[in-house]
């Protein structure tokens, strides 16, 4: 039995959930920018009540591989970014 | 999101890899390109197969849903064209369903177009009785993508089991979105799409029942890939996105559906407390959320698409959009002509 990966800290926890809402506003589309910030914010607040460190940790190496999807996704939405911008990005 | 929705970046994420490095073609059996790429093939087969309960060896990857409904509808009959001659479908299908059996009409088969009632939702009772000895098939859309009522499948294929006729449903709005069990709807093929759940254009897979086995003519000769049922190439990328698509849709279909239900609630509050006369077309209670059908008194449908400039919105499907007819489908629910003429389809996502 190997010894049991250490659960994440507190930290590093508000540390990942930080990055994940950057990463969000580096997406030039509204509708995936809006949704990034949602998804991340209620998957957080959803997974608050864990307390078995196992399931904590597989949720936090979770998100931290959708960490690297959205930057990846961001700079390819970046390289393509459509010159007409969505009407929620251009009304008050 | 019902005429299509766009590719989801984890989806696109995951196809990327096939179309830039591992661009192997998944029937070379003699390298690490082409070992690579089948594994991938074979594990979007089983993230497919997990999306609606079934084995991943009951999943054939086509080019697209109206691929799948000309293989089940023209390919079952064909295949059991000695003994049967009969089809049974309803009036709200897909046009490819309909073209389908339009074309089966002109070989000499006949075919019962069952109407639907008010609601959108078919009449049991009048299946049950349009059941002839020679029915080789019954095909009904799971949701159907003009008005987005849910038709009573489990009923559906209880009747189908009784009578033992093979059961065919387009699930391709249906996917992702509602709770599909092959074995609870006792279907025997299903039509399903890659762009209706955030997946990529251009491929879709057809569900097989193997026990107790369906047998079909294939549309397309060839190499014999995809098990004998549809030869060519398989597209690796597109195939992988429908599978990372389908597997995101199972982690987050109820996430989705509150969400979805939140926005058409407040869409149809909030139009309704500024206006009258606004109809839901088709059953309230039998419904998918995210596609709502309105017909709005005295004012014209495509009149006012043309004045929503901002917003994406259709009226019918984006396979009728060319025409100016009234969409069959609001025909098919008796809507007045006149209030046919204004309807608009709404689509809360995401």
């Amino acid at each position: 039995m190997t010894t049991a990966v250490p659960p994440p800290s507190r930290t590093e926890i508000l540390s990942l959930f930080r990055s994940l809402l950057r990463s969000a506003r580096q997406f030039p589309d509204y509708n995936i920018r809006e949704y990034t910030k949602r998804r991340t914010i209620d998957s957080f607040r959803d997974n608050k009540i864990l307390s078995d460190p196992a399931s904590i940790a597989a949720a936090f190496s979770e998100g931290k591989s959708q960490l690297e999807v959205a930057k990846r996704q961001a700079v390819v939405y970046s390289l393509y970014a459509p010159k007409i911008r969505s009407i929620m990005d251009i009304k008050q | 999101m019902q005429a299509t929705s766009p590719v989801d970046p984890r989806v696109l994420d995951a196809m990327l890899p096939y179309f830039v490095s591992r661009y192997g073609n998944p029937h070379s059996r003699t390298h690490l390109y082409g070992w690579e790429s089948d594994e991938a093939v074979e594990a979007a087969r089983a993230q497919v197969a997990n999306l609606i309960n079934a084995s991943p060896k009951e999943i054939v990857f086509t080019s697209g849903a109206t691929e799948c409904n000309n293989v089940s509808v023209k390919g079952v009959m064909h295949f059991y064209k000695e003994k049967k001659k009969h089809v049974i479908t309803t009036q709200t299908e897909h046009k490819c369903v309909l073209d389908s059996c339009r074309h089966l009409q002109q070989e000499g088969f006949d075919v019962t177009y069952l109407p639907v009632k008010s609601d959108g939702l078919i009449d049991l009772n009048e299946l049950r009785s349009s059941i002839r000895t020679d029915t080789g098939l019954v095909s009904v859309m799971a949701v159907n993508n003009e008005i987005g009522v849910i038709q009573p499948m489990e009923e559906i294929g209880q009747i189908c089991k009784e009578f033992n006729i093979p059961f065919h449903t387009d699930a391709a709005q249906a996917l992702g979105k509602i709770p599909i069990d092959v074995n609870k709807w006792n279907v025997s093929l299903m039509s399903l799409s890659g762009h209706k759940v955030y997946g990529p254009k251009g491929v879709g897979a057809l569900y097989m029942r193997r026990r107790p086995r369906i047998r079909v003519e294939p549309q397309m000769n060839g190499g014999g890939q995809e098990r004998g049922i549809r030869s060519g190439t398989v597209p690796t990328p597109l195939v992988v996105g429908m599978g990372a698509a389908c597997e995101l849709a199972m982690k987050e279909m109820e996430y989705d559906e509150k969400r979805v239900t939140e926005l058409k609630d407040r869409l149809l509050n909030g139009i309704r407390a500024k206006l009258d006369g606004v109809v839901v077309n088709g059953s309230t209670e039998s419904r998918y959320a995210g596609n709502l059908n309105l017909s709005f008194a005295y004012v014209e449908g495509e009149s006012l698409l043309m004045g929503l400039k901002e917003v994406a919105v259709s009226s019918g499907s984006a396979c009728t959009s060319a025409s100016l007819e009234p969409s069959y489908v609001l025909r098919a629910l008796g809507v007045d002509e006149d209030m046919a003429h204004t309807s608009i389809r709404n689509e809360p996502a995401l």
